[in-house]
C-alpha cells in the first residue's frame, strides 16, 4: 500500500516530467477520441440510418449481361442481330404474376406496389404542354427521401437506355412515343413514389384503385391550364400507334409537382415532359389494354417490394434466388444503394480517422516508451536504493507503473474531454471537406462527360444496378428526368458524441499505452541487481 | 588451500585499549555465547565469474549482543563482505547463514527489509525525499508495526543522531555528508533490526556525534542483544567494539611475496596514517595466509 502512496508522492514531486507525459497522453487521447467518435458516428449512421424506414427492393433484368451474350453469338456478323436481341430481352421481362410470385416466396416482403406507363397521343381537344415553352432548368434537389427511391431506381434506366443507343437502333424503343405519358399505379404507395416526384393536389382527389374507379385520371396543373380543363371534365386521348383508337378519361383531380419539377431534355418528345404526365390506377391502364408488355410503347412494369430493413432486404434477395430467379436478373435496392452512396464521405472520413488513430497511437506510444525508458534509467539509483532496503522488485515496478497510470489517466481524462468537445466541430469540418471533395469529383466527372446533371443521377447510386429499367416509351424520359432532378445528398454533419463505448475504448487505449510503456520500465527494473546499481553510483 | 582461510579475529582485550574499552563490561553477555545470529562459512566471492576473488575462504561467526569491527586496508573486501552479510550478493562459494539458515535460500528481500539494517558507505538515501520520509520508507518496507506513529518515531531517531528537527522535512539532497550519514544511521535503526551493519558509519561525523553514535551501537548490542557489525578504518571505532575482525588484503595467487605485500601495505599507510597500527595487528595472521 505504501508504494501507492509513494507513487502519488512521486507524481507530485516530478511535476515537470509528469506534465510532459500528461500532455502527450492528452494529445493522443484527444486524437483518439475524435477518431473513435467519427468511426462510431459512421457505424451508427450505417446501423440506424435505415433502421426505422422501410427499404424497397426491385428485381431487374441484367441487360448488359444478356446483350453481351447475344453479341457474342453474333460476333461473326457485321451487324448485331437486333431482332434476336430484342426478342430475347422481351421474353425475359417479368410479368406481374412473376413479380407477385416472388413477393410470396419471401416472408421478408412487407408489401409491394407497382406502376406502369404507356404513351398516349394528343387529340384535337387535348393537347400536350409544349416542351420548349415549359422548360425549367434542371435543379438539383437535395430532398431525397426514401419516398423518391422509386424514381431513383428508374434513373438507372437512363443508363440502360443509352446502352441500347450504343448497341444499335434500339434507342428508338427507349424514346418516348406519344404526347402524354399515362402511368398506372397499384396503390397510394406507388403514387407516392412516382417517377416525377411528389406532388400535391391543387384540386380534386386522387383516383381510386379498384375497377369502379376505372377511367379516372389526374393531370398536372400545367396541362389543365394549357387545355383549360378542370375537375370533372372528360378528355380523349388516342393510341400512339393507332390514332383511330381513342380512350375516354375523366379528370378527378389536378396536381402540382412539388420538389423537382425538372424538365425533360428538349426534343425528346412531349411525353417526357413531366407536365404531360397523366396518372391513373393500374386497373385503368389494364382495362384500356395498355398494361401488356411491349405494347404501345409502354414501359416495363415497375414493381417494387417493400421490406422492413436492410437485413430483410438481404433475406429477400436470398429467398428469391432460392425460389428460382435466374442469374439473368439482379435484385437491388435503390434505397440501400443510395444510402450507401450518401455514406461515402463519412466512410472516407472514418477510414481517415482510423489511419490517424493508428498513427497517433503508434507515434505517441513510441514517444511514451522512450520517455519512460529514459525516466526509469534516470531513476535507476532510486530502484537500487529501494531494492537495497528490501522492497521487492515487483513492488518497485508496481510503483513505477502506478505512477505512470496516474499520469496517463489524468492526461487521458483531459484529452478525452478536449477531444469530445472538439470532436463535433472537427469531424463536421473534416466531413464538409470530404463532401466537397466528393461533389467536386462529381462535378468534374459531369464536365468530362458533358452530360451535366446526369452524372448526378448516376452518382446517386443506381448506376449499373439496372433498377426496373423501363426501356420503352416513357421510361427513358422518366429515368432521364429523375436523373436530372436528383443528386445524392451526402450525410454532411454528424452529431458525434463521445459515448460510453468510446470512453471505454479510450480507457483501454490508456491502459494499453501504460502497460506497453511501463513494460520497458519493468524490464529495466527487473534486470538490475541493487548491488550493481549502487556500485555504479559509488 | 584450507590452511590459510582463516583471518584472525581477536577481542579487544588482546589489543592495547582506548580508555573507553573499559566501559564495555559485558562481553560475556549470555546472548553472546548463544548460537551465532550470522555466520560466514568458508565464503569466497568474485564479482565476475571466474574472475579475481575479492574474498577468499572467509569464515566467521557473529553473535547477538556483540559489536564487531571489521577492519582492513582498502581493497581487502570489507564492503564486499558487507554486501554478502546484508544479502545484496550471494557468495560464489560457501554460505552466509542467518540464524542457521542459508541466506541464499531465504527471502533476501524480507531479510533486508526486516532483519538487517545497513548503513551504506554512500548512505543510499533517496535524494528527492525528506530525511523523515527516507526513514519512514524503510519502516514501511519492513512491514513491522510500531508503538509510536512512524513520523514521530522518525523524529525521535533523528534527535538521537543529533540531527536538528528542522532537518526532518528537508530533502536529503540539501543535507551535508555528515547530516546524510546521520539520516542513514537513523534509518537503519528505525525498524529495529536484529543485525545492524554499518560501512564507515562515523567517517563524516564530528567527534562528539561519533561518540554518541558509538554509544548507540554499543547499547544496541549490549542492552538490546542485537548484532552490530561495523566496517571501519578508525582505530577508535574498532577499539570501541567487542571484537575486531581484520581482513587482510588479498593477493593474487601468482603474485605472492613480501615485496607485493609490502607495497600494498605502504599504499594503505599513505592513505590513512592511523591505519598503520591496525595493519601491523592484522599482519600477524596474514603471514599464515595464502601459502
Amino acid at each position: 500500500m505504501f508504494m501507492i502512496a509513494n507513487a502519488w508522492k512521486n507524481v507530485i514531486r516530478n511535476k515537470g516530467r509528469n506534465l510532459l507525459v500528461m500532455v502527450i497522453v492528452a494529445i493522443i487521447a484527444a486524437a483518439a477520441a475524435i477518431g473513435l467518435s467519427i468511426r462510431q458516428a459512421a457505424q451508427s449512421a450505417r446501423a440506424t440510418g435505415l433502421a426505422n424506414t422501410t427499404v424497397t427492393a426491385q428485381i431487374s433484368l441484367d441487360r448488359s449481361k444478356l446483350m453481351a451474350a447475344a453479341q457474342k453469338q453474333s460476333a461473326n456478323g457485321t451487324q448485331p442481330d437486333f431482332q434476336a436481341l430484342r426478342q430475347s430481352l422481351a421474353g425475359k421481362e417479368l410479368s406481374l404474376t412473376d413479380y407477385q410470385k416472388y413477393a410470396k416466396t419471401s416472408t421478408a416482403v412487407k408489401s409491394t406496389y407497382y406502376s406502369q406507363s404507356a404513351g398516349l397521343s394528343a387529340t384535337t381537344g387535348f393537347q400536350p404542354v409544349s416542351t420548349s415553352s415549359s422548360s425549367t432548368s434542371g435543379s438539383t434537389s437535395d430532398s431525397t427521401t426514401s419516398g423518391q427511391s422509386g424514381s431513383q431506381g428508374s434513373s438507372g434506366s437512363s443508363q440502360s437506355s443509352q446502352g441500347y443507343g450504343a448497341g444499335g437502333p434500339m434507342g428508338g424503343r427507349g424514346m418516348d412515343s406519344g404526347d402524354f405519358k399515362l402511368t398506372g399505379f397499384s396503390s397510394d404507395a406507388a403514387v407516392a413514389n412516382a417517377a416525377n416526384g411528389k406532388f400535391t393536389m391543387s384540386s380534386g382527389k386522387v383516383f381510386g384503385y379498384d375497377k369502379t374507379a376505372n377511367g379516372q385520371i389526374i393531370i398536372s396543373k400545367a396541362l389543365a391550364q394549357f387545355n383549360n380543363l378542370k375537375v370533372g371534365d372528360t378528355v380523349t386521348a388516342a393510341n400512339t400507334t393507332d390514332s383511330t383508337k381513342t380512350y375516354k378519361l375523366t379528370i378527378v383531380g389536378i396536381y402540382a409537382n412539388t420538389g423537382s419539377t425538372s424538365s425533360a431534355p428538349g426534343g425528346m418528345g412531349n411525353a417526357s415532359n413531366p407536365d404531360n404526365a397523366i396518372y391513373t390506377s393500374f386497373s385503368t391502364l389494364d382495362s384500356l389494354g395498355l398494361s401488356g408488355n411491349s405494347t404501345n410503347g409502354g414501359s416495363q412494369l415497375d414493381f417494387t417490394y417493400v421490406v422492413a430493413s436492410k437485413a430483410a432486404y438481404e433475406t429477400f434477395a436470398k429467398d428469391v434466388k432460392a425460389a428460382g430467379l435466374s442469374s439473368d436478373y439482379t435484385v437491388s435496392s435503390p434505397d440501400i444503394t443510395q444510402y450507401e452512396a450518401s455514406l461515402v464521405p463519412l466512410d472516407n472520413l472514418a477510414k481517415f480517422a482510423l489511419t490517424l488513430l493508428l498513427i497517433v497511437l503508434g507515434v505517441g506510444g513510441a514517444v511514451l516508451i522512450a520517455l519512460n525508458v529514459f525516466n526509469i534509467r534516470e531513476r535507476k539509483y532510486e530502484v537500487g536504493v529501494l531494492t537495497a532496503i528490501g522492497i521487492r522488485k515487483a513492488k518497485v515496478a508496481a510503483q513505477f507503473v502506478f505512477e505512470l497510470l496516474i499520469v496517463t489517466m489524468i492526461g487521458l481524462a483531459i484529452g478525452a474531454a478536449a477531444g469530445s468537445i472538439a470532436s463535433v466541430p472537427v469531424s463536421n469540418h473534416l466531413l464538409a471537406g470530404q463532401v466537397a471533395a466528393q461533389q467536386s469529383q462529381q462535378a468534374s466527372q459531369a464536365a468530362q462527360f458533358g452530360r451535366g446533371m446526369q452524372g448526378g443521377g448516376m452518382q446517386s447510386g443506381s448506376q449499373g444496378q439496372g433498377a426496373p429499367a423501363p426501356a420503352m416509351g416513357g421510361g427513358f424520359a422518366a429515368g432521364r428526368a429523375s436523373a436530372l432532378g436528383k443528386t445524392t445528398s451526402y450525410i454532411s454533419s454528424i452529431n458525434s458524441t463521445v459515448s460510453i463505448s468510446v470512453v471505454g475504448e479510450l480507457v483501454l487505449i490508456g491502459l494499453a499505452l501504460t502497460v506497453v510503456s511501463s513494460l520497458a520500465a519493468v524490464v529495466v527494473i527487473m534486470r538490475y541487481e541493487p548491488l550493481q546499481i549502487l556500485a555504479d553510483r559509488s | 588451500m584450507t590452511t590459510n582461510d582463516i583471518n584472525s579475529t581477536h577481542t579487544n582485550d588482546n589489543t592495547d585499549n582506548t580508555p573507553k574499552q573499559g566501559g564495555i563490561e559485558t562481553p560475556d553477555n549470555p546472548k553472546a555465547h548463544s548460537e551465532p545470529v550470522l555466520e560466514l562459512k568458508d565464503v569466497s566471492y568474485a564479482y565476475t565469474k571466474g574472475g579475481k576473488h575479492v574474498l577468499d575462504h572467509i569464515s566467521h561467526r557473529f553473535a547477538a549482543g556483540k559489536a564487531y569491527a571489521i577492519t582492513g586496508p582498502s581493497g581487502a573486501g570489507k564492503t564486499t563482505m558487507l554486501s554478502l552479510i546484508s544479502g545484496l550478493a550471494n557468495p560464489t562459494q560457501g554460505q552466509v547463514l542467518y540464524q542457521g539458515q542459508d541466506l541464499a535460500k531465504l527471502d533476501r528481500y524480507r531479510f533486508r527489509s526486516h532483519d538487517i539494517g545497513v548503513i551504506f558507505q554512500s548512505f543510499n538515501l533517496l535524494p528527492a525525499l525528506s530525511a523523515a520520509e527516507n526513514i519512514m520508507l524503510s519502516m514501511d518496507a519492513s512491514g513491522k508495526r510500531f508503538d509510536a506513529p512512524k513520523r514521530q518515531r522518525a523524529l525521535e531517531l533523528l534527535a538521537q543522531v543529533h540531527l536538528p528537527e528542522e532537518y526532518a522535512n528537508e530533502r536529503v539532497l540539501h543535507l551535508s555528508g555528515g547530516e546524510q550519514q546521520r539520516v542513514a544511521i537513523a534509518r537503519a535503526f528505525s525498524y529495529d533490526p536484529q543485525i545492524l551493519v554499518a560501512d564507515e558509519p562515523t567517517g563524516n561525523l564530528d567527534l562528539a556525534t561519533q561518540a554518541d553514535i558509538m554509544d548507540i551501537f554499543r547499547s544496541l548490542a549490549h542492552d538490546q542483544g542485537r548484532c552490530v557489525i561495523i566496517v571501519t578504518h578508525s582505530p577508535d571505532v574498532a577499539s570501541d567494539c567487542d571484537e575486531v575482525f581484520a581482513l587482510a588484503p588479498l593477493r593474487r595467487a601468482s603474485q605472492r611475496g613480501t615485496a607485493q605485500r609490502g607495497s600494498a601495505q605502504r599504499k594503505s599507510v599513505q592513505r590513512q596514517p592511523t591505519q598503520r597500527r591496525h595493519d601491523t595487528v592484522s599482519a600477524v595472521p596474514r603471514t599464515g595466509q595464502q601459502s
